[in-house]
């Protein structure tokens, strides 16, 4: 597998900023992102205070950011990330589509509107999981809750199915497959809250609460900590220092995913600083690798 | 060095010190990527505790024993008695941290 000298996830302004200047120092860059930069650039009205640009619609200034990554020769790579693993030297990142390799990585996810459920952290690993067919053989019997939030989570309730007793399917989303068996599919219930009793998960809702034994939540975002473990988080976003550096060493964030304010040129200028603080790191490291 | 053990090899074994237990299985893909971390960590404290790996689906009973609900999870025995745990992938210095704090 290619190990690229640095990772950027997100094509927003704070990514693009990043990638573009990776490749200004002569690094090997994996952009992954959405091809058309970030909808909360492209879908904006105007923008008054970002340099050099004056009263430019959010599409305007998409292509222009898009057409100077282009002109670097810099391609972006449409994928989701999933997860990213500190190895050590290197991190693993595993895509929906494809796994990746890389030296450093630079986290540019922008903010999701996504909050946890009041009980969910407390509760990760205590029954509350994020991926059903890492945890499915272990309720082996058991009764199961899944919150779905895509039909590409279907065929991991197909999945647990063959392993529990009891699949307690929940779509977020609008339902229309066909899942059945031992798979109880109930439309139309939003979840509230989250609770553990006697080693059983009680999921709280608007309408009846359900008991099991565990609860997956196959959320389409995924909060940072859970992108990266080992993160830490300042309250809902990446904790940075001035140099843009996470607690763990050569993984980097910047942009709104770092914290207020939201404004598209502050997202780049921390991208500059973070790829530049990613190629010391890189410095760094081939010392200590000769 | 991580040893992979079974059921019956971990019932007869001496278990007086720290060992370190990593539950995973084949087909878990966080599993994968902490196997060899926990490796390297192994290395490091070679000498201050025994590290082992068991696979929940060929040893269900210890995960049940164990409450295993999640993986992967690495378990923290002192003398045969469970005083920590800690679920999910971590970095190699979290982990160290981890395992350290109860030698």
């Amino acid at each position: 597998m290619e190990r690229y000298d640095i990772a950027i996830i997100g094509t927003g302004p704070a990514g693009l900023e990043a990638a573009i200047t990776a490749k200004v120092r002569n690094k090997t860059v994996l952009l992954i992102g959405n091809k058309g930069s970030s909808d909360k650039v492209s879908k904006a009205h105007t923008v008054q205070n970002y340099l050099g640009l004056p009263e430019v619609s959010g599409d305007a200034m998409a292509k222009a950011f898009l057409d100077h990554a282009h002109s670097m020769g810099l391609e972006i790579t449409e994928d989701r990330i999933n997860a990213v693993y500190a190895m050590g030297e290197y991190f693993a990142l595993q895509g929906h589509n494809n796994d990746y390799e890389a030296s450093s990585v630079i986290v540019a996810a922008g903010m999701s509107a996504m909050k946890p459920l009041p009980g969910e952290m407390e509760n990760l690993g205590r029954g509350v999981s994020y991926c059903a067919t890492c945890d499915a053989a272990l309720y082996k019997g058991k009764t199961a809750i899944i919150l779905a939030y895509s039909s590409e989570d279907e065929p991991e309730a197909e999945f647990l199915a063959e392993r529990v007793d009891t699949v307690y399917y929940l779509p977020q989303y609008d339902y229309e497959g066909n899942l059945g068996g031992n798979i109880q599919v109930t439309t139309g219930i939003k979840p509230s809250a989250i609770a553990l009793e006697d080693g059983r998960v009680i999921l709280e809702t608007d309408g009846d609460s359900y008991t099991a034994d565990g609860i997956f939540i196959l959320r389409e975002q995924i909060a940072p900590s859970q992108l990266v473990p080992g993160l830490t988080m300042d309250g809902n976003h990446i904790g940075v220092d001035r140099s843009m550096a996470t607690n763990i060493k050569g993984l980097f964030a910047c942009g709104d995913i770092t914290g207020v304010p939201y404004q598209y040129i502050k997202a780049a200028g921390e991208g500059n600083v973070a790829a530049l603080s990613a190629v010391s790191y890189l410095t760094e490291l081939k010392k200590t690798q000769v | 060095m991580v040893k992979k053990i079974s059921t019956d090899e971990f019932n007869s074994m001496d278990k007086s010190g720290v060992s370190v237990l990593d539950f995973n299985a084949t087909w878990c893909g966080p599993c994968k990527m902490l196997a060899p971390v926990l490796e390297e960590v192994s290395e490091e404290l070679d000498g201050q505790a025994n590290f082992y790996s068991i696979d929940t689906d060929d040893n269900p009973d210890l995960a049940k024993e164990y409450g295993i609900m999640n993986i992967p999870a690495v378990v923290i025995l002192k003398d045969g008695q469970k005083v920590d745990m800690n679920v999910g992938f971590v970095p190699k210095p979290a982990l160290i941290d981890f395992v350290s704090k109860n030698l």
